[in-house]
């Protein structure tokens, strides 16, 4: 099968799990225990027993689940409408477009300066193995990579805002709030540097390790020893031969963080109060609002399989062994 | 090597921002910036649920009444009113010349608009339905001059108004059904409150309000309030340490003497209106569904002897760290100033002994692994609490562990919130369980959730508490006028409860708040908090 049709198919088997996450999800949420309006109003507001049943018939949960709520929903979904979130009352679609670009460039940020400074260094931490620098290289990386995320975020807070008089969280000033981005672009770097060092640290451990354990294991291949005997220098052998065999596992890591940071990012922007897709995942969950739910899973299954696919893409493009079939 | 100069470039605009200075603030404005964990759901008064649109409600908007020192109401759109004899109409005299923020005189036809469509549309203006429970119909008498007529005589009628926002009806008439205005989150209000909101960003979470020069009731000291929202208490906490915000609206009970510290902090302890209780399953044997709970709680020696086991003071030093205080009644000593609290209830004394002794004389007899039993009953409860709370852990151990010592076993086990709630109402599917409420100013929601009709699906009795006296009781003071006659009932109401012991009040928890003193000064403490709408009016920077 040529390329194209390999793409296609993949393409095709893709949507249709999207689909099959979509109907999980849809059961997975009402089984959850406990009473959706009871969780949007919470236990403080006084509503009387009729006002909650008119608010329930509202959300069409006084009808079955099957097939009532479930043909009413994939109808909405046919028609491209994700529905109107319970606890915010506004479009599902309209809150994650708006949180979607403030997750991806923390995310963009953090990713790009882990996944570059993760590669440099573990591709010097495996040439210069057994040096001291290997030894801090490897000290670090594993303390970077077990540390909370939570724990790192308030620890960096705390001395960022204290000594460098950094700001305490949020994406701009409220000063500069409602104004367009590109036009308080200090303040918004200002605002960027501790939640993206956050992550950058967290990530930049797993990189590191698994470059430095892939640079080694690449460097004991008998090609090596064969360029290394025609003369070349070790930048060329390191640059030319071993970086590209040994970036496999390293894009297929890559794939599947940037699926999963788009929820990923939940701990940081707690920490940060920063206006992104973690924190309204786990709203969502707290009020049980299955349209936001749902939305917001459909597109957490979209970016993982997506960036599945592009990993499965890259692997042939990369190496010529990974035959399409 | 492009990633690389990607890298640097990307690096040296982080460096560079670091060392950017801090966005310069102009002199003249005087901005309050206020702190806080949440944001307003919608700031449509039809559809609110969460405190935080509240508070912004009564800076956007007036109410005809508010409430003031004491519990006591004052006048806010209504300079005067008063009751007829019956009962049954009552009549307010606006102010003149109150304007709405885009310049337009508030006219009585709006006021008299508001009220009927309150009373005429309950599906949609959900959140006020419960307060025009029992209006019949509001009129305009003369051009200042609105009348309300009611059903039946309705003794909170001044705490229910102050509840009611008058909103701008051309932002709301054009909804054709109870769902339309739901869906209108009205984040761009008109109101006539002493403050105008400048911008919102539900996104980001910011609210601007500038402050209303033409206020009815004279203009604030401050020129703007900006409220922030934090994901978590650490980052507020050091947010008004490094003097982000000047105002924190919620403290949490583990940082209040590290606040204390801080330099140019003042942090407040304030008597709040929120209960924590313990419920004690009392739902009717013949109930249905029929409780799934151990028999033994039902009996009063259990009972006693349960409350006889808490050392309430214990928990209120080491759950709240000092910040409360040990509770008697449903009823909070702060509703009214202290008038609906009845002060005459004695609380059982802390006495292990005297409770091993209630249970031995009853017939609970020790066992050989240390647990009571009677007629094959042991006993043995479960000790439930809503997962939420970083305060129940804490005294489910302790409860526990002082059952423990008079031969009570109880099981502490944290419960998602959702799923406790449909346990235990109305299910009865439980033994022991702890749980809080925060009271309205108003005795009547409190004492309503001790009521036997409120034990349904979507009702607000957990306890399942069934006493037709006290239900007889709750109509009366509803409909009682005179102050002094509903005082008498609601306290005894409150004895009734005591003495039945549906719930064992744990303690009342004080509001922790703290600000920039070097800043701001004029903060009021008689509502329930520092951050209420009078405050804000009386605040001013230090000079």
């Amino acid at each position: 099968m040529s390329r194209g049709g390999m793409l296609g198919r993949k393409v095709l088997f893709s949507l249709l799990t999207i689909f099959v996450v979509l109907v999980i999800n849809f059961v997975l949420f009402r089984v959850l225990p406990g009473d959706p309006v009871r969780a949007v109003i919470g236990r403080n507001v006084k509503l009387s027993a009729e006002a909650q049943q008119t608010l329930r018939e509202q959300f069409g949960l006084d009808k079955p689940i099957f097939p009532d709520q479930f043909l009413d929903t994939l109808g909405q979904w046919a028609r491209g409408n994700l529905g109107i979130s319970w606890s915010l009352r506004r479009p599902v679609a309209e809150i994650l477009a708006a949180k979607l670009w403030n997750t991806l460039l923390l995310i963009g940020l953090g990713q790009v300066l882990s996944i570059v400074l993760g590669i440099l260094l573990g591709l010097l931490a495996g040439w210069k193995r057994k040096t001291p620098f290997d030894v801090f290289a490897l000290t670090f990386s594993l303390i970077a990579w077990a540390t909370p995320t939570f724990w790192l975020g308030i620890i960096l807070l705390a001395a960022g805002s204290t000594w460098l008089g950094l700001p305490t969280g949020g994406l701009v000033s409220p000063e500069n709030v409602g104004k367009p981005l590109y036009t308080v672009l200090p303040d918004l770097a200002r605002h960027l540097v501790l939640p993206t060092l956050t992550l950058t640290i967290l990530y930049l451990g797993e990189y590191m390790l698994i470059m430095r354990s892939s640079i080694l294991e690449v460097l004991s291949e008998d090609y090596i020893l064969t360029a290394k005997a025609k003369g070349m220098t070790p930048w060329q052998v390191l640059w030319k031969h071993a970086l590209k065999n040994a970036m496999l596992p390293i894009v297929t890591l890559i794939a599947l963080n940037l699926g999963f940071t788009v929820s990923g990012a939940i701990y940081i922007e707690t920490v940060f109060s920063y206006d992104g897709l973690g924190k309204l995942f786990q709203t969502a969950l707290v009020k049980q609002d299955y349209p936001l739910l749902q939305g917001a899973f459909l597109l957490l299954a979209v970016s993982v399989i997506a960036a599945n696919l592009l990993a499965d893409v890259l692997y042939v493009l990369l190496d010529p062994r990974v035959k399409p079939t | 090597m492009k990633r690389i100069t990607l890298l640097f470039v990307v690096l040296a605009m982080l460096l560079a921002a670091c060392g950017a200075p801090v966005t310069p603030q102009s002199q003249s404005p005087v901005v309050l910036r206020v702190g806080w964990l949440g944001f307003p759901d919608t700031l449509n008064p039809a559809y609110a649920f969460l405190s935080e649109a509240y508070t912004i409600f009564d800076l956007v908007y007036s109410t005809l009444l508010t409430e003031g020192p004491n519990g006591k109401y004052m006048g806010s759109l209504a300079e005067a009113w008063n009751v007829s004899d019956d009962g049954l109409r009552w009549t307010f005299t606006l102010r003149p010349n109150i304007r709405w923020h885009n310049g337009e005189a508030l006219t009585i036809e709006q006021v008299v608009w508001n009220f009927n469509t309150f009373i005429q549309n309950p599906d949609g203006w959900v959140t006020n339905s419960g307060y025009v429970k029992g209006f019949k119909e509001a009129r305009a008498l003369d051009e200042r001059t609105l009348q309300i007529e009611l059903e039946y005589p309705i003794s909170n009628m001044e705490f229910r108004v102050a509840f009611l926002y008058i909103v701008y009806p051309k932002d709301f008439e054009s909804f054709a059904t109870p769902e339309e205005l739901q869906n209108f989150t009205n984040f761009n209000p008109v109101g006539t409150g002493a403050f105008k909101i400048n911008t919102l960003d539900k996104d980001q979470r910011v609210i601007l309000l500038d402050t209303n020069p033409d206020y009815f009731d004279g203009r604030a000291k401050i020129d703007q309030v900006i409220y922030r929202t934090f994901d978590n208490s650490d980052a507020l906490i050091q947010a008004l340490r490094v003097g982000d915000i000047d105002l924190a609206v919620e403290v949490p009970n583990s940082a209040f003497d590290a606040v204390k510290q801080f330099q140019g902090v003042t942090a407040i302890s304030l008597s709040g209106r929120s209960l924590t209780e313990l419920i004690l399953n009392s739902v009717p044997e013949d109930h249905d569904p029929p409780p799934n709970r151990n028999p033994a709680i039902t009996d009063p020696v259990v009972r006693l002897a349960i409350a006889k086991a808490i050392n309430k003071q214990d928990l209120v030093d080491v759950v709240l760290q000092g910040h409360g205080i040990p509770g008697v009644s449903i009823i909070p000593p702060t509703l009214g100033g202290g008038f609906w609290f009845n002060r005459n209830i004695q609380d059982v004394t802390f006495d292990l002994d005297e409770a091993s002794r209630l249970l031995e004389e009853a017939g609970y007899l020790l066992q050989a692994d240390g647990v009571r039993a009677k007629d094959g009953v042991r006993l043995e409860f479960r000790l439930q609490y809503p997962s939420d709370s970083s305060n129940y852990p804490r005294a489910a151990d302790m409860i526990a562990t002082w059952l423990g010592k008079i031969g009570i076993r109880a099981t502490p086990a944290a419960v998602d919130p959702d799923s406790l709630m449909a346990a235990v109402t109305p299910n009865g599917d439980y033994d022991l369980v702890i749980w809080g409420w925060g009271s309205d100013p108003d005795p009547d929601f409190m004492l309503s959730v001790m009521t036997s009709e409120q034990y349904v699906e979507g009702g607000w009795s957990d306890s399942g508490y069934s006493n037709p006296v006290y239900d007889e009781l709750f109509v009366k003071q509803q409909k009682t006028l005179d102050e002094n006659e509903r005082q008498k009932i609601v306290w005894e109401m409150q004895e009734i409860v005591f003495n039945d012991r549906p719930y064992i009040v744990l303690w009342y928890d004080n509001t922790l708040q703290a600000y920039r003193s070097d800043r701001f000064v004029g903060f009021l403490t008689y509502l329930s908090g520092i951050d209420s709408f009078k405050s804000l009016m009386n605040v001013e920077p230090v000079k």
